[in-house]
């Protein structure tokens, strides 16, 4: 009985995490779909693709741009990707290297040189932005022209180094793991048979950190991608895509911004059922592997039966075709009640339009009204401050 | 082919520690020689100095004469095998094999068919482009053999490359390292703490404790004629019991002890023992047989304590007189019906197979 209860309390549990992990992320992917020039849900306008595309034209006739066609969310966005790669090429080279560094250094001068090197992550961001900035700004002050003056005014530049700062750390910290368990007297075998210490490195050290090299710089990258503090202020007059999307929130946030995290969301998840089937494979080649291994090294009467464990489609398969399901009964119920395509759009504009013309109209006959009032002299009087200061104001 | 190491004065500090102190030895080349003693007695240091791993703080290592001082280990004519083999696992094993040619810049082909004569050399066979991990314990050790040979290397470095493999599967690579190293007629340096294992394969043996040799010499002497009172306990078991001279001659010396006087040999005594010396007296169990069974020079009389069945042998733990203990050991062959626990029989040893040593330390307390 208390088991049960414990059971369903953890489910409980489960659900209730995950709905606070992904609840504002689903509905902010909602959003992206509603017609309105707001992100929200209710009231719900019209289902529409136009913060993907092209965005809309408003009352007043400015245009708010959609996902493909804002140019500052664009610029951002090849800014980001520029940046991300140069930061990669600097941080795990230079992260590798101090963490060789960590392994070669006096063990008394170890905890210090470890120290100072993960001293980037604990500083805040904001502050290696700015001095970042005001470095360069002095540099660059050196000379009115030449490339020094050039290069500290970039703030594309300066946004590299003082992200590859703190980033570099990163991938620091992910080459000192990989390396503590390294195996010394592999190095040692290796330069044993005659190889060079540049051999070593290339041959058995670099091998055995590649996939810290490919988890360091795929870090490197999302952190330099995502980052704001530091790149807010070193970014000088260029933008990145997260100083792009701060701006529009200040100015007016608008459905672009959901639809730009719905796209991001997507290329997620898809990103993780890849890689979920890829190690599924792997693991499965490993296990046959292993079994064949088994099989060969004993005698036949121990071995029952070489299993080969089947990559299961049909659970994902019902899962994505559920999904599915539902999604197409959606749509068609969408489409029956008119809740798609330009003319409900157009039909929703129209409704606003009249109703705002409504409230004009209202608020002028109110006006109107107040005027008699004003006139006939029953509601405040005609001289000056509404005839407050008269001394016949509270005589009836 | 195989080159002579000799060792001059060598020394290794760390800090104010002694690993290994003042060690001189020469090693012959072709040769197979060993290192024993516990662990923590500094032969993995001296197998490392050889190799050019670790610095000697003092001394100096010659490889065929020439000195190896400034020489890295990837420069020395010696190939070494780790203790867990230190195969490279992103490698196959024809790839592992083949890497000391690889990094000398040999081409592929001359690669492939040095690593196939080695695959063959170690029945290897159809194992070469499997990956280390998918290889069996005594496969990974001939992987690990072949790797060095690659290079047809002067001296082979061993250390204790069987300590992590089943006794039926290290009993096997004991004749098949020592069939190796006929075959290929390189020194052979070897390193272990099991006194069998350097026993069964080597030409030579050196044991060592506490960072120095206590004796260096072929196999049969160190077992037979230790030097120390360390050696005879280490290597193989030993019965020590202790007492004063009472009789010394050139190559014989009669000791009295709480349980009798007896006669024993003395080895390379050259006058260094004279009577009152505190000597031990060393008897091995196998030397120890059944009084009634023969002749011998001393006869002991004992108290059975327990027993032990081991196959081969049979052992039996005796009291003798008071407070101390002697173990003898017996054919299986050898009827011993009438032997119980608690009765007292006599046992005799014959001088030859005995030895007194001037007192000093114990490889274990007895």
């Amino acid at each position: 009985m208390s088991n049960r209860l414990i059971n369903y309390s953890l489910i409980f549990y489960i659900i209730t995490f995950f709905v606070f992990l992904f609840g504002p992320l689903i509905i902010m992917s909602i959003t992206a779909f509603n017609s309105a020039d707001f992100p929200r849900i209710s009231p719900w306008d019209c289902l529409s693709f136009r913060w993907f595309n092209e965005g809309m034209v408003d009352y007043v006739g400015q245009h708010q741009a959609g996902l493909l066609t804002d140019q500052k969310l664009k610029e951002g966005f090849y800014n980001s990707i520029f940046i991300g790669f140069f930061v990669v090429l600097l941080t795990v080279p230079i992260g590798l290297a101090a963490a060789l560094v960590l392994t070669q250094i006096n063990p008394k001068l170890r905890e210090l040189f470890y120290s100072l090197s993960i001293m980037p992550v604990l500083f805040p961001g904001v502050i290696i932005g700015i001095s970042t900035v005001v470095l360069w700004n002095r540099l660059s002050g050196l000379s009115d022209e030449g490339i020094l003056s050039e290069v500290g005014r970039n703030g594309i530049f300066l946004t590299i180094l003082a992200q590859t700062c703190f980033i570099s750390t990163y991938c620091f910290l992910i080459f000192v793991a990989r390396l503590q368990r390294f195996d010394r007297s592999q190095e040692e075998a290796a330069l044993d048979l005659g190889a060079t210490q540049t051999q070593v490195f290339f041959k058995i050290l670099l091998p055995y950190l590649a996939p810290a090299i490919g988890s360091s710089a795929v870090i490197a990258f999302l952190a330099s991608f995502e980052n704001y503090n530091t790149t807010v202020f070193s970014i000088l007059s260029d933008r990145t895509l997260t100083t792009v999307i701060a701006s529009k929130v200040r100015l007016g946030i608008t459905p672009a911004i959901s639809a730009l995290a719905f796209a991001i969301i997507v290329i997620t998840v898809l990103a993780v059922i890849i890689y979920e089937f890829y190690k599924r494979r792997v693991d499965r080649l490993k296990k046959i592997e292993e079994q064949t291994l088994l099989a060969s090294q004993s005698s036949d009467s121990r071995v029952q039966k070489i299993e080969i464990p089947k990559i299961n489609f049909i659970k994902p398969l019902s899962f994505f075709i559920i999904i599915a399901i539902i999604l197409s009964i959606l749509f068609t119920q969408v489409l029956k009640n008119n809740l798609y395509g330009d003319a409900c759009i157009a039909n929703v504009e129209e409704e606003k339009k009249r109703k705002i013309e409504e409230q004009r109209k209202l608020e002028e006959e109110k006006f109107k009204l107040s005027e008699e009032d004003l006139q006939s002299g029953n509601k405040g009087g005609n001289s000056a401050f509404g005839d407050i200061f008269n001394s016949d104001l509270f005589e009836y | 082919m195989s080159a002579s190491v000799e060792l001059k004065n060598a020394s290794v500090t760390f800090g104010n520690f002694y690993a290994a102190k003042n060690i001189n030895v020469k090693i012959n080349g072709g040769e197979f020689f060993s290192f024993l003693g516990p662990s923590g007695c500094g032969k993995t240091t001296l197998l490392r100095a050889i190799s050019g791993f670790q610095d000697l703080s003092e001394g100096e290592v010659l490889i065929d004469g020439v000195d190896m001082s400034r020489i890295g280990p990837n420069k020395r004519p010696t190939s070494l095998i780790f203790q867990n083999l230190a195969l490279f696992p992103l490698m196959s094993v024809a790839d592992n094999i083949s890497f000391s040619l690889e990094v000398r810049g040999v081409d592929k082909k001359k690669r492939r068919s040095r690593a196939n004569e080695l695959i063959e050399l170690m029945a290897l066979d159809g194992q070469g482009e499997k990956m280390v991990h998918q290889l069996s314990g005594g496969q990974k050790q001939r992987v690990a053999i072949a790797r060095a040979l690659a290079i047809e290397p002067k001296v082979l470095l061993l250390d204790e490359p069987l300590s992590a493999l089943d006794l039926k599967l290290r009993q096997r690579m004991r004749t098949e390292l020592r069939a190796i190293q006929k075959r290929v007629n390189i020194t052979f340096i070897y390193i272990t703490h099991d006194q069998s294992e350097a026993l069964t394969m080597s030409d030579r043996i050196a044991v060592m404790n506490e960072g120095e040799i206590e004796q260096i010499g072929l196999c049969a002497d160190v077992y037979n004629k230790p030097l120390t009172p360390f050696v005879a306990t280490f290597v193989g078991e030993n019965n020590s019991i202790d007492g004063k001279l009472t009789e010394v001659s050139s190559n014989e010396a009669t000791i009295s002890t709480e349980n009798g006087s007896f006669k024993s040999c003395l080895n390379n005594s050259d006058g260094k023992y004279s009577i009152g010396d505190e000597v031990f007296l060393f008897i091995r169990p196998e030397a120890l047989e059944l009084a009634k069974n023969g002749n011998f020079d001393n006869v002991i009389d004992i108290n059975i304590d327990t027993f032990e069945f081991e196959g081969n042998i049979k052992n039996y733990f005796a009291k003798l007189g008071s407070n101390k203990k002697i173990k003898f050991s017996i054919p299986n062959s050898v009827d011993t019906s009438d032997i119980h626990s608690g009765s007292n029989i006599q046992i005799g040893f014959n001088k030859l197979n005995s030895v007194i040593l001037k007192k000093g330390q114990l490889a274990v307390d007895t």
